[in-house]
């Protein structure tokens, strides 16, 4: 479903990330780890299609980036007057697939937060909201960068839940070094400093 | 799964409206600036005649710097804020440049035809000017208004991925908003009498041109930066 070719970043001078090359199949997981500033994000961002890369590529075997890609992470921003349902909402639209607003809502927990505007939302709220939104149009490749990061018990129980079912629909990749979030790994990639 | 360009043209419009209801950022921003410049203006010109020829040149030219300032104040902010409030790579996973560009420069030709609609009013309302050609007067300001977007649009749209985009959207905006500035004034001031009509008309198709020209070009260079 992805391949990464001799993948390579770089920010100003600083090569974060070099020579990545590897291949995730449907029912597949890679697990990514290493110590904060190793380039865990910057992957993820790289496989989002978030950023270009500086050498190689990133190949899918999929036709639209938009609707066959979930990517939720901390550092995604969400529109601070919105709603928790208008974002799914306006996010259905923009990709052109059902918004499902009720049923992730009530899949992640949010269904007492539907008309709560995004700046109201405590940052564990806000996460679920960001994998609903991730979750939206059912991606073949599911990205999750510390998922689990600012969640409670029941959220890292969600998380669980999610990885389980992505494997049945595509391919999942998760920065993280929970010992938790490891255990849904098919694959592991440790990135070095 | 169906995807078409007006639903998401329509998605990214209601957005805009939304958060601009909701926060209504531009609306004070350039609203106050207008209104404040207005009442300084109108108040110098008390008991004076605003008709006058030479007092006429100023008014149509200070009609037009409001506009362009309220416009350099509110509507790059269409572009920038979803940079600096961090959302630009939420619009990023999901939705299409051209339909982002569209949606947000539909939103600010909005913007801007409420804003010169105000502004006319209240400014020939406090100022007493006389229009004795108001359908070239209206159709001024609303071309006028578009080249202004189109131009302010765009440079928004282009610098949005830079450091200090707020400033670069200004310092790229302010050369290319002098001329469609300079067209405005010959419109509005053959629309108060102050010249041949068809110069007036001339201008609004100068105008009309450069805000279709803007608006056809900037959306491509919005998806290569984007790309990038």
């Amino acid at each position: 479903m992805v391949s990464v070719r001799n993948v390579g970043k770089r920010f100003g001078g600083r090569w974060i990330l070099r020579g990545l090359e590897f291949d995730l199949a449907a029912g597949q997981s890679l697990v990514v780890l290493g110590k904060n500033g190793s380039g865990k994000s910057t992957l993820l961002k790289l496989l989002a299609s978030l950023l270009p890369p500086s050498e190689g590529e990133v190949r899918y075997a999929f036709p639209s980036l938009r609707t066959d890609i979930g990517y939720a992470s901390v550092d995604l921003a969400l529109y601070p007057q919105l709603t928790a349902r208008e974002h799914l909402s306006f996010c259905g639209r923009v990709r052109g697939c059902s918004d499902r607003a009720d049923e992730l809502l009530d899949f992640v927990g949010l269904a007492h937060a539907k008309t709560t505007a995004a700046s109201q939302l405590s940052s564990g709220m806000k996460a679920r909201l960001k994998l609903a939104i991730a979750l939206q149009p059912k991606p073949k490749l599911l990205l999750l960068d510390e998922p689990g990061a600012t969640l409670d018990a029941e959220g890292r129980e969600l998380i669980g839940r999610v990885t389980e079912s992505q494997l049945q629909a595509g391919c999942l990749v998760i920065a993280t070094n929970e010992p938790q979030e490891r255990s849904h790994a098919t694959h592991e990639l440790q990135l070095v400093i | 799964m169906s995807s078409n360009w007006s639903s998401e043209i329509r998605a990214i419009l209601w957005k805009e409206f939304a958060g601009e209801l909701r926060s209504r950022t531009g609306i004070v921003t350039g609203g106050l600036f207008s209104f404040a410049t207005i009442v300084t203006v109108a108040t110098a010109l008390y008991n004076k005649d605003a008709n006058q020829s030479e007092l006429r040149d100023v008014c149509a030219s200070q009609i037009w710097t409001i506009i362009l300032f309220a416009a350099i104040l509110t509507l790059p902010r269409t572009f920038l804020a979803e940079e600096d409030q961090g959302t630009s790579d939420l619009l990023r996973l999901t939705a299409r440049p051209h339909a982002i560009f569209w949606g947000k420069a539909i939103f600010n030709l909005i913007q801007i035809a409420v804003l010169c609609a105000i502004v006319a009013v209240l400014y020939v309302g406090l100022t007493g000017l006389r229009v004795p050609h108001v359908l070239l007067f209206a159709g001024t300001l609303l071309a006028g208004g578009a080249a202004i977007t189109g131009v302010v649009t765009s440079c928004g749209a282009i610098a949005s991925r830079a450091a200090n985009r707020t400033l670069l959207a200004g310092a790229i905006s302010l050369p290319l908003v002098i001329g469609p500035c300079q067209w405005g004034v010959t419109g509005l001031r053959s629309a108060m009498g102050g010249g041949f009509p068809q110069d007036g008309w001339m201008a609004v198709v100068g105008l009309s041109a450069y805000a279709l020209l803007t608006l056809i070009v900037a959306p491509w260079i919005y998806a290569t930066i984007w790309k990038g």
